[in-house]
C-alpha cells in the first residue's frame, strides 16, 4: 500500500501540476483580454517569459534526462572493459 | 485509421489551423489581443501535456495499492505448476 510518505509526495505532485497548469492558463490565454493597467498584470512576468521559462525548462529537462543516461550507461560500460 | 494517423492527423489539423491564424493567411485580420493569445499555442500545447503527466505520475503514486487478489492467484499457479512438475519427476 501507498505510505503516508508517497501520498504526501504524489498529491503534492499533482497540486503543483495543477497549480501550474492554472497559472499558465491564466497568463497565457486569460491575460491578453484583460485590459494591461488591470492590477492582475502586477502578478505575472511580462508575455515573452511565457514562451521563454518553458522553453528553457524543457531544454533543461532534456539535458539533464540525457547527461543521466549517458552517465549510467557510461558506468555500467566500464567495468566490462576490464573484463575483456 | 490506427492510433498513429489520428494523432498525425489531429495535430496537422491544428498546426495548420495555428499557421493560419498566427500568420493570418487568411486575411481575417484578428485584432491584436486575438493573435497574442494564439501565438504561444504550441507552448501551451506542450505545457498541458507535461501538466497532464506530471499530475498522472503524482496520482499514481498516492493511490498506488498491492494487488492482494493478483498474489494470491499467481502462487496458487506456483504451487499447482511444482506439484505437475512433481508428478513428472522433477526434483527441486
Amino acid at each position: 500500500m501507498a505510505t503516508k510518505t508517497d501520498q504526501l509526495v504524489g498529491f503534492s505532485i499533482l497540486g503543483f501540476s495543477l497549480a501550474l497548469f492554472t497559472y499558465c492558463s491564466v497568463w497565457i490565454i486569460a491575460l491578453p483580454f484583460i485590459d494591461s493597467d488591470h492590477v492582475i498584470h502586477s502578478y505575472f512576468l511580462p508575455r515573452e517569459f511565457s514562451v521563454l521559462l518553458p522553453l528553457v525548462a524543457g531544454l533543461l529537462l532534456l539535458l539533464s534526462v540525457g547527461f543521466f543516461i549517458s552517465f549510467v550507461m557510461w558506468k555500467n560500460w566500464r567495468p566490462k572493459k576490464k573484463y575483456e | 485509421m490506427t492510433k498513429l494517423m489520428e494523432w498525425l492527423f489531429g495535430l496537422t489539423l491544428l498546426s495548420t489551423v495555428w499557421l493560419t491564424l498566427s500568420f493570418d493567411l487568411l486575411g481575417l485580420n484578428l485584432p491584436e489581443t486575438y493573435q497574442q493569445a494564439i501565438w504561444p499555442f504550441p507552448i501551451y500545447l506542450l505545457l498541458i501535456f507535461g501538466c497532464y503527466s506530471l499530475a498522472t505520475i503524482g496520482f499514481r503514486v498516492a493511490t498506488f495499492n498491492n494487488c492482494e487478489d493478483a498474489a494470491r492467484e499467481l502462487q496458487d499457479q506456483i504451487q499447482e505448476a511444482k506439484k505437475d512438475l512433481a508428478r513428472r519427476g522433477l526434483k527441486f
